[in-house]
């Protein structure tokens, strides 16, 4: 599962990236709080494929889905 | 000359701390990527200290080529012996964020030797919500100086100076018993710090998400957004009509005392004609420049911005652009050079190539002044709705809609067609928090705007009006425009703008606006003053009105008017921030082709419907 499927309301822990994403952006979303291990919730999925609002500790981010399907979440996600 | 670094990651609020401390008027945005540029400034306190505003980073390492210009900057300027000290400004309410940065300079500080000192901002946010932080404890911790500050309020800004100048013990790394791969330890490292030391709870985020929850949703985000942009417009008529009535009648009043006290004769004329007729006709106009600067000024810090850029991504994508294009063609709605600049947010280069293309055709304040003028001129000043809806705010509203359309046009086109630079970046972006504009601020930088505009745009406009007065004036004394210098070579041109249905005097003011569009108005309001002779002093709309210009010929000035790209400074920043004339000259010579022949087109249409 990716971040991109992450439901609006609950939380999952970045598992890893994505082989085709470039490393250099790998280690941009890294320093932005999106590296494995981290909890990360979506707070915000509108309808029509709008790009989704992501919450890393105490910042919030907008990615859409050519980003955020590159990151790939664990599957026990929680309510957040 | 000592000198202080300010660095930080993107909006943290360095520009602001630096306009406090140095007195000067760098911009200012709720923004990630604003400061684009390092800007020096001496201490207002402490002159023989200068402060460095450099622009914000997420690392230092860097992966857009623009972070890395300023990377590269601060590593140099950390081997500079004037270089004195290094601030570093973290967000309080995001201090995780600053702290992952603030890390990586207290190594860089320690490698170079440098002093260093942490100024936890925004302090004002935190006590406005009974928040704190252990300033204490982070400074123990990090075995640096810490100052809680507000670059909004003030407050500890002497504290903080004090210790730029006065504080010379060197830092060294930060090491913590986290163990961790390479990678992520500087992020653990920040994470355990801000948990530890930072403000408690999660207030301001939850506030925040509420807010985007409904500026974002699927349904109320994109019709607040459409009303928000609509105002906008709308404001630009209604809130300036009563000035802008209130300088033109103060001119006509100056005019009616001055002019019985000049002697008959070529400087009475001239002060007619060209000083009150040509620059009065321009001056008319400043205080829309005015508004328009101050609603842009609001929306950029209220943090709505952000959620536009998003609101607008999928949208933008279909025509090959990014939200983040979106920031800098609203910019370009005030000015298309901080446009330009504002271009490098956009981190993907082939993006940024293709709002380029977009942003001339951005309507810029400086065809304000020309749409009002002609709209004025044709468009009645009634009202629908009980005065909700005016008629010549929606002309308005078309013709900036029809500029907008015209430039996504080109980019669809274009981005459909060439396929060079197609490695992108992917779309993140921050989210800013929400915040209530601060008015003094935004004033102070609507009115340098506009006195800026006056003086440079001004001294242009003289220029030309005093030329065109000449060769209009002259050898006749006046008394037969069509006869004079001016006249005889306004028959030559006057085959060029005759398809759309203008004479000789349009033409004329067409050309000198290719220098600013603004000279537009004024080239027009002397020509008007000479033909009129001096006993009738009327408004410039008044005059087009009375010359029975066709309906058609009016809005085919309006397409040619926003599309074609008379403007120098565009063309010289687009060389200075591409590297090359190719895309200027491209755009200047591509452009005048397309708004001729769009002019030409609309006057058939025009008049073919109008009978
Ligand atoms: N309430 C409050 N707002 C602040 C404070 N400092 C800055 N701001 C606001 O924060 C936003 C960002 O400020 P800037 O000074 O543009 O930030 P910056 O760090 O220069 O940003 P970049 O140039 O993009 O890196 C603006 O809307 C400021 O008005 C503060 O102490 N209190
Ligand atoms: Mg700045």
């Amino acid at each position: 599962m990716t971040l991109w499927d992450l439901k609006q309301g609950t939380s999952a822990k970045v598992d890893s990236f994505v082989s085709t994403l470039e490393s250099s952006y790998r280690t941009r979303l890294s320093e932005l709080g999106f590296h494995p291990g981290e909890l990360i919730s979506c707070v915000l999925s509108p309808s029509l494929g709008a790009p989704k609002l992501y919450r890393v500790n105490n910042s919030v981010y907008s990615l859409d889905d050519s980003v955020a399907r590159l990151i790939k979440v664990g599957s026990d996600e929680q309510a957040a | 000359m000592s000198k202080t670094i300010l660095i930080g990651s993107p909006n943290s609020g360095k520009s602001l701390l630096f306009n406090r401390l140095t007195g000067l008027n760098q911009k200012v945005a709720n923004f990630p990527g604003i400061t684009v540029n390092i800007n020096s400034g001496k201490s207002l306190a402490q002159p023989s200290n200068e402060f460095l505003d450099f622009p914000g980073a997420y690392s230092l390492q860097t992966i857009s080529g623009e972070e890395k210009i300023a990377v590269d900057a601060f590593y140099q300027a950390l081997q500079d012996p004037e270089i004195s000290s290094v601030v570093c400004v973290v967000d309080a309410t995001r201090l995780e964020k600053g702290l992952i940065f603030a890390l990586q300079v207290i190594n860089a500080c320690a490698e170079y030797q440098k002093p260093l000192i942490i100024a936890a901002n925004m302090g004002d946010v935190l006590e406005q919500h009974n928040l704190s932080m252990d300033i204490a404890g982070l400074e123990q911790a990090l075995g640096i100086p810490v100052v809680q500050i507000s670059a909004k309020s003030g407050t500890g800004l002497d504290q903080l100076q004090d210790l730029a100048i006065n504080h010379r013990q060197l830092p060294s790394p930060y090491t913590s018993d986290i163990i961790a791969s390479d990678e992520s330890v500087n992020h653990r490292q920040a994470q355990q710090l801000a948990e530890e030391y930072g403000p408690k709870g999660d207030l301001l985020i939850n506030s925040q998400t509420r807010l985007d929850q409904f500026f974002l949703h699927s349904w109320f985000g994109g019709l607040s957004f459409l009303v928000i942009m609509y105002l906008l417009f709308q404001s630009i008529f209604t809130w300036a009509a009563p000035v802008m009535d209130g300088v033109e009648s103060s001119l006509q009043f100056m005019a009616e005392i001055i002019l019985p006290l000049l002697p008959e004769g070529v400087i009475s004329d001239f002060t007619a004609d060209a000083l009150f007729g040509g620059i009065g006709a321009f001056l008319v106009f400043v205080p829309q420049i005015f508004v328009l600067t101050l609603v842009v000024g609001m929306l950029e810090d209220s943090g709505y911005l952000a959620r536009a850029a998003v609101i607008c991504h999928k949208p933008l994508r279909l025509f090959g652009l990014t939200g983040k294009s979106f920031i800098p063609m609203l910019s370009s709605v005030a000015c298309a050079i901080p446009g330009i600049y504002a271009a490098r947010t956009v981190d993907s280069p082939r993006k940024r190539w293709l709002t380029y293309l977009a942003i001339p055709l951005m309507p810029c304040s400086a065809r304000l002044p020309v749409y009002s003028l002609l709209i004025a001129a044709f468009i009645p000043a009634s009202n629908m709705f009980g005065g909700l809806i005016g008629w010549q705010g929606l002309a308005m509203f078309g013709i900036y809609v029809f500029g907008i359309l015209c430039g996504l046009l080109v980019t669809a086109l274009v981005s459909k067609t060439n396929k060079a630079m197609q490695s992108d970046l992917p779309f993140v972006l921050e989210m800013p928090p929400y915040r209530l504009p601060s008015w003094r601020p935004l004033l102070r930088n609507a009115w340098s705007r506009s006195k800026h505009f006056v003086t440079k745009a001004g001294k242009v406009i003289f220029l030309v009006t005093v030329v065109i007065w000449v060769l209009g004036y002259f050898p006749n004394q006046g008394a037969s425009l069509g006869e004079s210098w001016l006249g005889q070579m306004g028959q030559w041109i006057e085959p060029l703008f005759s398809p759309f249905g203008l004479d000789w005097k349009y033409g004329v003011a067409i050309l000198t606006s290719f220098l600013a569009r603004e000279v537009f108005v004024g080239t027009l309001g002397t020509l008007f003053g000479i033909e009129g002779g001096e006993e009738n002093i009327i408004s410039l709309a008044e005059h087009i009105q009375n010359s029975g210009l066709p309906i058609g010929a009016g809005f085919a000035l309006l397409v040619f008017f926003s599309i074609a790209l008379q403007c120098v400074s565009t063309l010289a920043v687009l060389r200075r921030e591409t590297g090359s004339w190719r895309l200027p000259t491209q755009l200047f010579i591509s452009y005048s082709l397309f708004a001729y022949a769009a002019a030409w087109l609309t006057f058939v249409i025009v008049q073919a419907i109008a009978g």
